[in-house]
């Protein structure tokens, strides 16, 4: 019964595009100026969050940093050399209180480190673990989700909120999974990547610092 | 619900009107705008209800491989490769070597790639710890297990009754008509052996066919497992200890015939294949959306969806924004304020209204279309149940603004890239609020064009609630938009003569029409009295 229940639970995900749509004519998001570092590119990262490493992380530009995150960065790859252990994409989001790990394995008898891969237009939820190898463009992970370790997450994917994602799956373009064990719900309308395209750049547009007259 | 604009699909009633938005029903016909898409043929909108659906490809969702069509049949829908569901709790499995390594670490790494392990190897799940080894199923090599389960599964007596029952009917069965069926959805109904069955021939049709013998007495418990509802089950359940030992439906009903109740007996699957799909439109029977072959690439090469052609709306209420603000700084500057003050704060933030009141809306128009548009809106008057009876009158009166207003076209330097843009109109918005105060009293400029930026224009519209209204606000909206068309010709054939994201040719530039319905939801109403009751959002 389990997956009727999760498609009744999301029978109308169109809910969330509609606040999406909603939220464009919303109020700016505001953060205290003191709080974030903008860089030239556009980055935004709070000094609250904890960047470990940040040598190893690649920021894409326009991508938001919120307070709490965990970025660890240090967990790299043995050996020589320069590594990138965590890159993110363009306007991307790490919600408030988000731990972004890379995933290790030991293989052949040597524990390891491996990078994390996230494309472009992908928001995280607060409160989320993300140990996946790959996230694709567009992705949108909800809050209080955790994300196994080398999970494979195709282009315009959603997961919703508090999912849990076991280790090593595979989670294909377009779809909404949802539960625990992360599930397939359903497919996604055929117009998610302008939605989430339009949503991230609207989210990155809305978040600005408190004007100080305030 | 958040206010909110949803668009009408005619698919569901015979007159291009839509049913009053008082009626439960009418939810069925309203879709949100990214879900719709536009037919260039017939100039109209079309909905994933009325849309004919056909598999354009198909794939595993866990390997992501793109399994041909031919081979689809013969592996039964279901991935060939590595790729395994638990049968407890249907997360993917991973093949482990049955002979870790000592070191203790197996716990955190439980994939072995194949280069190591020794064999027997069974398939482990990663969420509930479930393995093969449990139900006796090993492999000796960790390669082609698809191939070693599906014979299992094919040597089940099931599955062989199944394939007797297959073949002895075959010889009725013409090939084509399935593969008509198959092709064209509803042809089904018309397949010749049913209606033979139903039709004056039937006798006939029934002497031709032989009498079938099953491989195993029906009702006999011997041959087919347990979970037929023999006596091995009521045993079963008699000694039954934790509820966890009897299979759920929902890891029984995966399969396409009665299975052991024994949770403990349950098999592992191989992977339902997915498959993308192109949708075409129903009455012309042109293409809407037809996705890339590649399996994962979200790109299209025909997308034709409504949101590129139809103004896209969002509703916004004024006074609950300023609520909602009112909150936040009352519950950030002291604490103290009365409670009920608060509470109808609270409820008008989320959007309830209170009956008596009149209360002002935004809508925001934002133009997909590279050439400017000129839009009128209008409020569809329907006879309400109690309208009908000349006793009551409608709960409640909307008022837009009646002449035509512009909205700008659509240009890709627009798009969000200037970021003063986007709020450089923060005057607008604050002397919206400020209106809120005097509320009920009249005030200059609630409904009309309040805002124009880019290609989005805002119009206030106002709504009046009656003494006794009740429930919902909402009403059907007509929305009437006039844009160029390059095509001098509607008759045309060509594709151009819809409102289509080309490039203007030098044609001779003719004005077109397209209209249609929206329904367009405000909130609650509450009575002032039960206010502090009914805050429900």
């Amino acid at each position: 019964m389990l997956r009727l229940k999760a498609y009744h639970r999301f029978r109308f995900p169109s809910e969330y595009y509609s606040l999406v749509l909603k939220a464009a004519m919303d109020n700016p998001i505001y953060y205290a100026r003191a709080e974030y570092i903008e860089t030239d590119t556009g980055n935004k990262v709070s000094r609250r969050a904890t960047i470990a490493g940040p040598q190893n992380i690649i920021l894409g530009g326009k991508t938001i940093i919120a307070s709490g995150a965990i970025i660890r960065g240090d967990l790299r790859r043995t050996g020589p050399g320069h590594a990138v252990v965590i890159s993110l994409g363009r306007y991307c989001l790490v919600g408030e209180g988000c731990v972004m790990r890379p995933p290790y394995k030991t293989y052949r008898g040597n524990f390891n480190y491996y990078p994390m891969k996230i494309g472009d237009h992908v928001h995280i939820g607060s409160n989320t673990v993300v140990e996946a190898a790959t996230i694709g463009n567009h992705v949108d992970i909800g809050k209080n989700c955790v994300i196994g370790k080398f999970t494979i997450i195709k282009d315009c994917a959603k997961i919703a909120d508090g999912t849990i994602v076991p280790p090593n799956t595979v989670i294909p373009a377009m779809s909404l999974f949802a539960g625990s064990p992360a599930q397939f719900v359903e497919d996604l309308p055929e117009s998610t990547q302008e939605m989430v395209e339009a949503y991230t750049k609207n989210y990155y547009t809305r978040f600005q610092p408190m004007p100080t007259e305030r | 619900m958040p206010p909110g604009v949803e668009y009408y699909c005619p698919c569901l009633s015979s007159t291009p009107h839509p049913p009053p938005s008082s009626l439960a029903s009418s939810l069925y016909s309203f879709h949100p705008l990214h879900s719709l898409f536009f037919c260039e043929e017939c100039d109209a909108v079309r909905c994933n209800r009325c849309v004919m659906v056909e598999v354009s490809g198909y794939y595993c969702p866990n390997c992501l491989f793109e399994v041909p069509s031919a081979s689809v049949r013969a592996e039964k829908n279901r991935c060939a490769r590595n790729c395994f569901m638990c049968p407890n709790c249907q997360n993917t499995l991973t093949v482990v070597a049955s002979d870790p390594p000592d070191n203790g670490e197996t716990r955190t790494s439980p994939i072995v790639l194949s280069a190591v392990g020794e064999p027997p190897f069974f398939l482990y799940c990663n969420h509930c710890r479930w393995d093969s080894a449990e139900v006796d199923m090993t492999f000796e090599k960790p390669t082609g297990l698809a191939a070693q389960l599906q014979k299992f599964e094919d040597s089940a007596p099931e599955a062989l009754e199944f394939e007797r029952l297959k073949e002895h009917f075959e010889p009725f069965l013409p090939a084509a008509s399935s593969a008509l069926a198959r092709d064209i959805p509803g042809v089904v109904k018309y397949n010749p052996l049913t209606r033979s069955r139903s039709g004056r021939d039937r006798a006939a049709a029934k002497s031709e066919i032989p009498d079938y013998r099953a491989r195993v007495e029906a009702g006999s418990s011997h041959g087919l497992a347990s979970g037929s509802g023999g006596e091995v089950d009521v045993d079963f359940m008699k000694h039954l200890e934790t509820a966890g030992e009897v299979a759920s439906l929902e890891q029984r009903w995966v399969n396409s015939w009665t299975t052991s109740l024994h949770a403990n007996d349950l098999k592992p699957l191989r992977i339902p294949l997915h498959s993308k799909k192109s949708k075409r439109c129903p009455s012309c029977r042109h293409i809407l959306i037809k996705p890339e072959q590649k399996a994962q690439s979200v790109r299209f090469k025909i997308k034709l969806v409504a949101a590129n052609y139809l103004p896209a709306i969002t509703v916004s209420l004024p006074h609950a924004r300023a609520a909602m603000e009112m909150i936040k700084r009352s519950s950030a500057l002291n604490k103290s304020t009365s409670t009920a003050v608060a509470e109808e704060h609270a409820a008008a933030a989320s959007g309830a209204m209170i009956a008596g009141k009149t209360y002002p809306f935004h809508l925001a128009f934002t133009n997909p279309l590279y050439d400017p548009i000129q839009v009128r809106l209008h409020v569809q008057r329907t006879l309400t149940p109690s309208s009908a009876d000349g006793k009551q009158k409608a709960p409640f009166a909307v008022t837009l603004p009646s002449s035509a207003f512009p909205i700008a076209a659509f240009a890709e330097a627009w798009e969000y890239e200037d970021d003063e843009d986007m709020f450089g109109d923060e005057g607008d918005y604050d002397g919206a609020r400020g209106t809120k105060d005097r509320d009920g009293r009249a005030r200059p400029r609630t409904v009309g064009v309040l805002e124009r930026r880019a290609n989005v224009t805002v119009v206030g519209g106002e709504v009046v609630l009656g003494k006794e209204a009740r429930g919902n606000i909402k009403f059907n909206m007509l929305v009437t938009y006039t844009y160029r068309s390059d095509d001098p010709e509607p008759e045309n054939d060509d594709p151009t003569a819809t409102p289509s994201k080309r490039g203007t040719q030098d044609k001779q530039p003719q004005m077109k029409t397209f209209s249609f319905y929206t329904v367009v939801e405000l909130g609650n109403i509450i009575r002032r009295e039960e206010s502090k009751v009914d805050m429900d959002p």
